[in-house]
């Protein structure tokens, strides 16, 4: 039942994240020696201020194609793929990184897209659902899912297919167990399990 | 219209719909391009109970990029619900937006829509409300003892005639609440193509029951309201009612007279979509010394919510598996300041189901019977022991003996805490599950284009369970035109109405309606051939030959009138059938039941309490199988399903601040792959020779129904602890 899923953005940057968080933690030590009336003053002017949305540039490669547009810098790269740029087979079911659904690549890597901003991925190579198959040729992997029977209500199934090209790529898929253990990052509510791990056993030993 | 773009080639008989599923070309309802479309998000009530005082909009009007709100103070007129008799009418449920009154944390209080999903989700968190709190209660557990039981259904034999049974087991059970929660969240669309002429995208197990809620609450004519739900990522239950976030969504869209899109958040979906209710039951159950049930007294109460009441029916299944000459069956509602609660696959029966059958093995190992013999011995095989109808079929026995035969039952120890590997106890657990197998009057329609395509159309969903494949399969079955030159819409209240997709129906009802259809294209078709050959007069369906090119007969089938020549010579257009099938006098000669055992193995280990499910077993008898691979991914998610049931879910509720806590995928487990292992399903396969006409009986409930309690009778064999609760963690086994 362990749903962590380590994001291999963060996790290259490891050092860099270490550092942050040295300093983060020092600033938020200092924050608790100021005393109380000053951090409420500082809580009442936050509340005061209504933050406006702010816009960057973004230039983002998505399945091979390049997009330049002004992005809120909000965004996450989910809600950029569907709400922007309409490539609405990246699924969003819980928008906190605990489901899987949103599984996408960045530079060959499983990333999960809700939780990484647009602006994360500037100048990366993105790889959703929609960019796997070749000239209208499916992935091996899709025509797994489909012989394998490997979902139901295939909402999960973007997520799913695109965690179990890299569990493949990444050499976890030796045997039922391991390919369990590492697409468990990815729920199906219908419990197409069956299939799924047999569509990534077909593929990795073909 | 279409439910796919794209032929499946890989498996022509294989699901309809996979090359979208699998390219991510499917479009759910929150995925439709609609031009000037803004964004809804629903602001909910942060206290469990009392009324709202004042909501502040200034701060969240200053985003820009706001288009609007909708409160109970400011909101477009919905005729239906003008006032609180017709709201009590209209049976809707939660009255959105026309109350300041909070029934529980969590409930939809104001909607803010913005240009974006960035500012309306920011703008959200600056809406202020000030509230009046009222006490509350929402500790099931704490309050369900006051609540006096009432008769649930007629009172059979006598309850007093077996009091001094030989064998008599009497204890409780509790289930928590658990939460449907579909991978795709609740999402609609709300676009007023006119006055009086709405569109709405959404997420629905049945879009003409979606139409039948909504269009009287804004006096619109039924046809004027078009319902599109074509790929449905999963219900379970949660979409076989209208929720309240629809109509808000409806109004929003009225309110500021552009469409919106509103998808709840993962923790709205365990407020608004509803919940399978926590429970509580007690059995007593007897038998004599030869096994034999003398009797059985179930009581069940189930939580529900203050603004409505849902009864999950836990005592039916009590009337429906095994011959008890004496039952009495007792219920009542513990009304909760929690939203309300619906079907969740196995409604009722499968928490009923659960004390039954963790009773009977109990019973089993009192009387030192095996638990497969003590279930053959009583179960009523020929006929339903309520209505005493003969079964139209029902296979459970021959199920329990092949579950028996694939999980090796006879090579395990029949001593509970007698096999061990180590720090590992391991346990044979088994149970059985039975459904009432209904069918509902379903409408569908083929047209058949000039190149000897055919498009069948139905307006039920598909959400996963395969529909629209078995659809095909019926169809290309029935008429002999190739798969490949079949096409499916369904999804869509403009198309031939049909009942939501429930209660292990959908495939029942639709089936029938497929093959009246497909009888009456033969017969249409042979009509046109007449004209052309003579000896097509007065044809029965059965004696019509059609293929990918033409039309021929039975007795001679190498005589082909083809589609060309018929479409010429009678200067058709395309040529359209619709038929209606249902329920009839079937119904009043005999009972219909779909039915299944599940047989597990269990690990346990003695330091950590930890349960590894090392074997599931389920056979079913869902009469035909119309898609074999289908019909068996459904059967194992159901267990997987189970699995979840017994070990894992629970909607927790923190008693103190009156409201769920946990209430994401983190928080709320239920089975990951790992959690699995691979599920062997197995049919008995045969057609049931009187519910319909393909003899479909129904799969989608039995799969789940007796899972959990054959996982906590492994896990009694495993250890020699008997636990009644769920779900069953491993604090409490190792506590």
């Amino acid at each position: 039942m362990i749903r962590v899923k380590i994001n291999p953005i963060m996790a290259k940057n490891e050092k860099l994240s270490r550092r942050f968080f040295l300093k983060t933690t020092g600033v938020l030590t200092l924050l608790a020696a100021i005393p109380a009336s000053l951090k409420s003053a500082y809580k009442q002017v936050k509340d005061f201020i209504v933050i406006q949305k702010k816009t960057a540039p973004l230039t983002i490669s998505v399945n091979k194609k390049a997009y330049t547009l002004d992005s809120d810098t909000r965004t996450t790269l989910l809600d950029l793929l569907r709400e922007n740029l309409a490539l609405t087979g990246t699924k969003k079911g819980c928008d906190h990184g605990q489901c899987g659904a949103c599984t996408v690549h960045v530079d060959g890597e499983r990333v999960l897209s809700c939780l990484t901003l647009s602006a994360m991925v500037s100048g990366k190579e993105v790889t959703t659902i929609e960019g796997i198959a070749n000239d209208g040729q499916l992935h091996p992997m899709q025509e797994a899912f489909i012989v394998c029977d490997g979902f139901q209500c295939g909402y999960c199934t973007p997520g799913q297919i695109m965690s179990a090209i890299a569990c493949i790529k990444e050499g976890h898929a030796n045997s039922v167990t391991e390919i369990k253990e590492h697409m468990s990052g990815n729920l199906c509510r219908c419990g197409a399990y069956n299939g799924i791990v047999e569509s990534i056993q077909k593929v990795a030993t073909s | 219209m279409r439910f796919f773009d794209k032929q499946n080639k890989v498996i022509p008989e294989g699901r309809v719909e996979a090359v979208d599923k699998v390219t991510g070309g499917g479009k759910y309802a929150a995925e439709y391009k609609v031009d000037n479309l803004c964004y809804g998000i629903l602001v909910d009530s942060t206290i469990p109970s009392g009324s709202i005082k004042n909501i502040d909009l200034t701060k969240a009007q200053q985003v820009k990029g706001v288009v609007g709100f909708v409160t109970h103070l400011q909101k477009p007129n919905v005729p239906g619900f003008a006032t609180e008799d017709l709201i009590k009418q209209s049976r809707f449920g939660l009255p959105i937006f026309h109350t300041d009154k909070i029934y529980f944390k969590g409930q939809p209080i104001a909607l803010v829509i913005a240009e974006t999903l960035e500012d309306a989700t920011y703008a959200a968190t600056l809406i202020e409300v000030e509230y009046n709190t009222a006490s509350f209660q929402v500790d099931f557990d704490a309050v369900h003892h006051n609540i006096p039981l009432q008769e649930a259904g007629r009172e059979r034999g006598q309850i007093d005639s077996w009091r001094n049974a030989p064998y008599v087991i009497e204890e409780e059970y509790n289930i928590k609440s658990e939460v449907h929660n579909p991978m795709e969240m609740h999402a609609t669309i709300a676009e007023w193509t006119g006055e009086r002429h709405l569109k709405l995208y959404d997420k629905t197990q049945g879009v003409n029951n979606v139409q039948q809620v909504i269009a009287p609450l804004f006096n619109l004519e039924k046809e004027n309201l078009e319902v599109v739900s074509e790929f449905v990522g999963g219900g379970f239950g949660s979409g076989l009612r209208v929720w309240p976030h629809v109509l808000a969504t409806v109004m929003a869209a009225k309110q500021v007279s552009r469409p919106v899109k509103l998808m709840l958040t993962r923790p709205q979906m365990f407020t608004g979509t509803g919940y399978r209710p926590a429970s509580w039951q007690k059995i007593k159950l007897g038998a004599d010394a030869s096994g034999k049930f003398l009797g059985i007294h179930h009581q069940a109460k189930n939580e529900t919510s203050l603004y409505e009441r849902f009864s999950d029916q836990i005592t039916r299944v009590t009337r429906l598996i095994y011959n008890f000459d004496n039952l009495k069956t007792e219920d009542a509602l513990v009304p909760l300041n929690l939203s309300a609660a619906t079907w969740m696959r196995g409604p009722g029966d499968c928490t009923g189901d659960f004390a039954i059958e963790c009773a009977i093995d109990e019973l089993s190992y009192k009387l030192k019977m095996d638990p497969v013999d003590l279930r053959s011995k009583n179960i009523a095989a020929t006929h339903h022991p309520e209505n005493k109808l003969p079964w139209s079929s029902n296979y459970l026995l021959e199920c329990i003996s092949i579950g028996a035969k694939h999980i090796g039952w006879d090579n395990r120890s029949p001593m509970p805490n007698s096999m061990k590997d180590g720090d590992w106890q391991i346990g044979y657990g088994m149970a059985v599950g039975m459904w009432n197998a209904g069918r509902n009057k379903t409408s569908a329609a083929i047209k058949m284009l000039a190149d000897g395509r055919i498009i069948v159309q139905t307006a039920m969903t598909d959400i996963g369970t395969g529909t629209g494949t078995g659809m095909k399969n019926i169809a290309h079955e029935t008429t002999g035109i190739p798969q490949d030159k079949i096409t499916v819409e369904l999804g869509n209240s403009s198309l031939p109405p049909a009942p939501s997709q429930g209660g292990s129906t959908g495939m029942s009802s639709v089936s029938g309606a497929i093959v009246e259809a497909s009888n009456a294209l033969k017969l249409k078709l042979a009509e046109y051939a007449a004209l052309i050959n003579i000896d097509f007069r007065n044809l029965s369906p059965d004696a019509i030959l059609l293929s990918g090119k033409g039309i021929s007969r039975k007795e001679n089938p190498n005589e082909t009138v083809t589609y060309a020549d018929l479409w010429e010579q009678n200067k058709l257009d395309n040529v359209v059938v619709e038929a209606t099938s249902g329920p009839g006098e079937e119904r009043k000669k005999y009972a219909f039941c779909s039915s299944a055992a599940h047989f597990c193995q269990v690990r346990v280990n003695v330091k950590t309490g930890k349960v590894k499910i090392e074997k599931l077993v389920c056979i079913a008898d869902g009469g035909k199988i119309v898609n074999e691979k289908a019909a068996a991914n459904q059967m194992s998610g159901a267990a997987v399903g189970g699995i979840g049931m017994a070990l894992m879910e629970e909607k927790l509720i923190d008693a103190k601040i009156g409201g769920l806590i946990g209430d994401d995928l983190a928080g709320y487990h239920f089975p990951v792959n790992a959690d699995a292992p691979m599920i062997d399903v197995h049919f008995i396969g045969k057609p049931d020779p009187y519910i319909n006409p393909t003899g479909a009986k129904g799969l989608g409930e039995v799969g789940i129904i007796g899972t959990a309690a054959a996982i906590a009778n492994a896990i009694y064999h495993a250890t020699g602890k008997r636990l009644r609760n769920l779900p069953i963690t491993p604090d409490t086994i190792v506590g």
